[in-house]
């Protein structure tokens, strides 16, 4: 719970990486529209083109100060000059409010992964938004400003599955991070949310589908999902409201009350209720898509020799050897 | 445990191959000392040399039988290259085939406040809470699939991948990230008919604790100071327990099962009425826990920015530190 109740952000500026698309571009859109100052940060200088010229279609007032960065943020010193850069514009005064929207997802089958998609898939998730909420805290911190640091995980941060391998544990570590600079935090006065997103209809959405395997998204079949500016309203909802934890549906509030640990809670006893639905209902859920994956099981052997995963003088010796 | 498993044998390690990594002190080699007295054959990896000599004196001291095989190897696991090199050193006398049983117990903590941390940090830690069993954990599933063998795999975190506070932002999202393999492992690797199971630990009295104790600020000590430390021995016991009760998660003091049955979302739990009981217990103790955490932390702030001034970090506002790759 924060001191400042139904924060405002007329008047304040914004920070939002993967600020040129999906979630990052609804969220800085209606930032703009209720009157922040808005910087977006992203890699491709086309996209984020296109991005300023949405926001200024919604500005409020001729002062408003609305601009892009072209900055990768998964290396600390590029994250930390993109925070400069957004600084220096405003007489190098820190942002009010840093959200960290970049993030990537590439799903796939652990035994497919190489070297770099392994290592790619915890820079895409957890790097890109760690190295710049260091550039932040540290800033803030020196400046002695009372900001706040946003982060986006996802609902693969309350939990994991099948085809998640280097997605998932990215999500876990931002919560991890999360959790930490909320209490760490208060040494300055800083407040930590964190937005736990399920699917949402985005052309990162689009991209991820091409990668995951297929027996995920035949799990995946019955979910719902929001639109981008369905999700950037309710993070920002939350973020108005104090809200630690931010989750925008039934499905990821249910997961969110029942992984609670010592997490803050919203509202004691809607999240009570959450908690004991999550209590009857995960684990039936979860055995059957257990089920699901075992019994795939040989479709899968079948679909590691035919994509030749392994090479084949190997795989010919051990065709005929039940694994199942 | 699950009904399906009623009647399955409770894993035994009697003439089983277990791999145990960060083998050669603390939890690891506990371990290994207890998988070598019933029977097991031992393979330890770890960095150091001489530790790795020392450890396997004490595995060797409670050999049972002649034909049990005792090796150790020294790798550093941290990169998929010195994970894929391990293992090859590792089957090489057991025919090159799978271990039985994998124990990934290497990792290191180095508590620090998060604005006095570089990118380095942030890295390291990540290095050396996550990664040094994630590439292992990638290595050893993609032989045992392409030989067609079973076996376990077993990651190790800590308390801190169910909860966190103040002073852990660099080793705390490491093993959170070990929950998060962990979980989809457990998940996919039914595939493959391999077990995953993930082991929590609390403080240890191990010489990696005495490591940790030396940068970790004094606010996180106070936070801490109720906590009775688990010998390694006990911890390990409470591991092979676990995965003899076929335990997806495996706690072995009751704070982390508070936090196990209060965190379990969609994972595997225990027997429903007692993770019941827990989760109600934590239901209401975590916050007050946490509101009297929270107030220490507050109270802290004015002797805080006193020590920032003196250690003059943020006034050059640190090097970022080096790249990611």
């Amino acid at each position: 719970m924060f001191w400042q109740k139904n924060w405002d952000v007329k008047g304040k500026h914004c920070y939002v990486t993967g600020g040129s698309a999906g979630l990052g571009l609804s969220l800085a859109v209606l930032l703009t529209k209720k009157g922040a100052d808005v910087s977006i940060v992203a890699r491709n200088e086309g996209r984020l083109q296109k991005a300023l010229a949405q926001l200024e279609a919604v500005r409020q007032t001729p002062n408003q100060l609305l601009k892009a960065y072209s900055f990768s943020l998964t290396t600390a010193s590029t994250a930390k000059e993109a925070l400069d850069a957004a600084c220096k514009d405003h007489g190098g005064r820190c942002p009010d409010a840093v959200f960290l929207c970049a993030g990537k997802s590439t799903p796939g089958f652990w035994v497919e992964e190489d070297e770099t998609t392994v290592r790619r898939g915890m820079d895409d998730t957890y790097f890109v938004q760690a190295f710049s909420a260091l550039a932040a805290a540290k800033r803030m911190a020196r400046d002695h400003f009372q900001g706040r640091i946003v982060f986006v995980s996802s609902v693969l941060g309350y939990m994991s599955m099948i085809g998640y391998s280097t997605y998932s544990p990215g999500k876990f570590a931002l919560r991890g991070l999360a959790e930490t600079l909320r209490s760490e935090l208060i040494l300055y006065g800083i407040g930590v949310h964190i937005f736990f997103p399920a699917t949402i209809y985005s052309p990162g959405y689009e991209e991820e589908n091409k990668t995951k395997p297929a027996i995920t998204l035949k799990i995946e079949e019955t979910d719902g999902g929001l639109k981008p500016e369905d999700a950037a309203k309710a993070l920002l909802r939350g973020v108005e409201k104090g809200n630690f934890h931010i989750t925008p549906d039934f499905i990821t509030n249910v997961f969110r009350s029942s992984t609670r640990g010592s997490t803050p809670q919203n509202n004691v006893v809607v999240d009570a209720i959450y908690s004991l639905i999550g209590w009857i209902a995960l684990p039936v859920w979860r055995q059957s898509v257990d089920a699901t994956v075992r019994g795939h099981r040989s479709q899968h052997q079948q679909y590691l020799e035919q994509k030749a995963v392994f090479k084949l003088e190997e795989l010919e010796e051990h065709i005929g050897q039940d694994s199942s | 445990m699950p009904f399906w498993s009623w009647g399955k044998n409770k894993w035994n390690p009697d003439g089983k191959h277990c791999y145990v990594t960060g083998g050669s002190v603390g939890l690891g080699l506990a371990l290994a000392t207890i998988l070598a007295s019933r029977g097991a054959h031992v393979s330890i990896v770890a960095r150091g040399k001489q530790r790795l000599a020392d450890a396997i004196e004490v595995i060797e001291s409670h050999r049972q039988r002649p034909d049990q095989i005792f090796r150790s190897f020294s790798f550093d696991l941290c990169s998929a290259e010195g994970a894929e090199a391990a293992l090859d050193a590792v089957v090489a006398d057991h025919e090159g085939l799978t271990p039985d049983a994998i124990f990934l117990c290497a990792g290191v903590a180095t508590p620090r406040f998060f604005v006095e941390s570089t990118a380095k940090d942030l890295i390291d830690g990540m290095n050396l809470g996550y990664w040094t069993e994630a590439w292992t954990s990638w290595a050893v599933t993609r032989r045992m699939v392409q030989q067609g063998r079973q076996g376990k795999i077993v990651f190790i975190a800590s308390t801190l991948c169910y909860m966190t506070f103040v002073g852990w932002s660099s080793y705390s999202p490491a093993r959170h990230a070990v929950r998060g393999l962990a979980d989809t492992l457990r998940s996919e690797l039914q595939l493959y008919n391999i077990d995953v199971h993930l082991f929590s630990p609390n403080t240890m009295l191990t010489p990696g604790y005495d490591e940790e104790q030396k940068t970790k600020p004094k606010i996180t000590l106070k936070i801490e100071e109720g906590d009775t430390p688990l010998t390694a021995e006990q911890a390990a016991i409470g591991l092979i327990k676990g995965i003899e009760a076929n335990h997806a998660h495996i706690s072995a003091d009751f704070i982390t099962e508070l936090f196990r049955a209060s965190t379990r979302g969609s994972a595997p739990g225990h027997n429903f009425v007692y993770d019941w009981a827990l989760d109600m217990m934590a239901m209401i103790g975590a916050p007050i826990w946490r509101s009297s955490v929270d107030t220490l932390i507050r109270a802290h702030r004015a002797e805080h920015a006193e020590y920032l001034q003196t250690n003059g970090v943020l006034s050059t506002h640190g090097d970022p530190g080096p790249t990611v790759k």
